[in-house]
């Protein structure tokens, strides 16, 4: 259980996943990105986007014109619509399954949309569209949780509730891989 | 690229807070290349990253005076995370560099807004601030020459 360490090693940090995601919306957006608008679109400084453009030039993701214009590679537009993808999907998730609001449900994804795993991602994307599908047992699924489900944030985490279901999650999770 | 009408004081303040940040940040990675310096060439570079470090934050102040001058008070926002990498002279010109072309850049976009307009003391110093800014990248450029 110390995968954490790898989270460094991952192809894209969180900093570089958030520029390849500007670009990919500003060229939607207005059919161009330079330094300054990825800058205003992020709300940093043209100095930290250009530092950061700099690695990802040299890593073949980002590519840049003679009259200054940015664009992304095929790898870097690949990377841009996968962290994109999953932002949406675990988004809806969040909030469609689990009631939470919208902006809070933006913030978490933000801290985990480049971290999660192609696998996870499409697991999610099937249990979203089984939830939105609109067949008689999701909407039953639906309407059952949130009656079962507690409102509003905690005043603090873990409650003691949670902390027994997390207790019991690990030790069932510990028999079974003592069964296989 | 929409053809953009005159500069609004609102839009004039707004980039004179990018500029003010620019600077700032600028400053703190002149000084953060400084001491991760390693290699042959460190004590050389490590001297011209800190008198350029020294300059850079000056020029953050004249930034916070023009926007005093025009009747508010700077707002700084920055967000940094610098690596712990150790990086050698010429790494960390060719970084500073970059930083120091973004500041241009900025400078230069100030300048067109302003060119025409009726802010004569405020197209001055964008301006002066772009001859300062050409000089720092020249210089930084000729450093890095083979």
């Amino acid at each position: 259980m110390h995968d954490w360490r790898e989270y460094d090693q991952n192809p894209v940090s969180h900093s570089a996943a958030h520029h390849l995601v500007a670009i990919a919306e500003l060229l939607v957006e207005f059919g161009y990105a330079r330094v300054s608008d990825v800058a205003r679109n992020l709300g940093i400084t043209r100095g930290s986007v250009s530092v950061t453009l700099k690695g990802l030039k040299a890593r073949g993701l980002v590519t840049e014109d003679e009259r200054r214009f940015l664009g992304l590679s095929e790898e870097g537009e690949r990377i841009a619509r996968g962290v994109m993808a999953k932002k949406q999907v675990l988004m809806g998730l969040l909030m469609d399954l689990l009631g939470v609001p919208e902006e809070l449900a933006d913030q978490d994804t933000c801290k985990i949309e480049h971290l999660v795993s192609d696998e996870t991602a499409e697991r999610a994307s099937r249990a979203l569209l089984f939830l939105r599908s609109g067949a008689k047992e999701a909407v039953a699924f639906v309407d059952a949780l949130q009656k079962f489900g507690r409102q509003g944030a905690p005043e603090s985490f873990p409650s003691k509730e949670v902390e027994a279901l997390a207790r019991e999650i690990a030790r069932e999770t510990e028999d079974s891989e003592e069964g296989k | 690229m929409s053809t953009q009408g005159p500069i609004t004081r609102e839009e004039a303040l707004g980039r004179l807070n990018e500029l003010y940040a620019e600077e700032i940040e600028a400053g703190l990675r002149y000084l953060h290349l400084a001491v991760t310096l390693k290699g042959l060439d460190r004590l050389m570079v490590r001297k011209i990253l800190l008198e350029n470090m020294e300059e850079t934050l000056e020029h953050a102040q004249l930034v916070a005076e023009k926007i005093v001058q025009i009747g508010e008070s700077p707002t700084l926002k920055i967000q940094l995370n610098l690596p712990a990498e150790r990086a050698t002279g010429k790494e960390a010109l060719r970084t500073a560099l970059v930083f120091e072309r973004a500041a241009l850049d900025a400078y230069r976009e100030l300048l067109d807004r302003l060119e025409g307009t009726d802010d004569v003391v405020l197209e001055e110093f964008a301006r002066a601030q772009v001859a300062l800014e050409s000089q720092h990248v020249s210089e930084l450029e000729l450093l890095l020459e083979d």
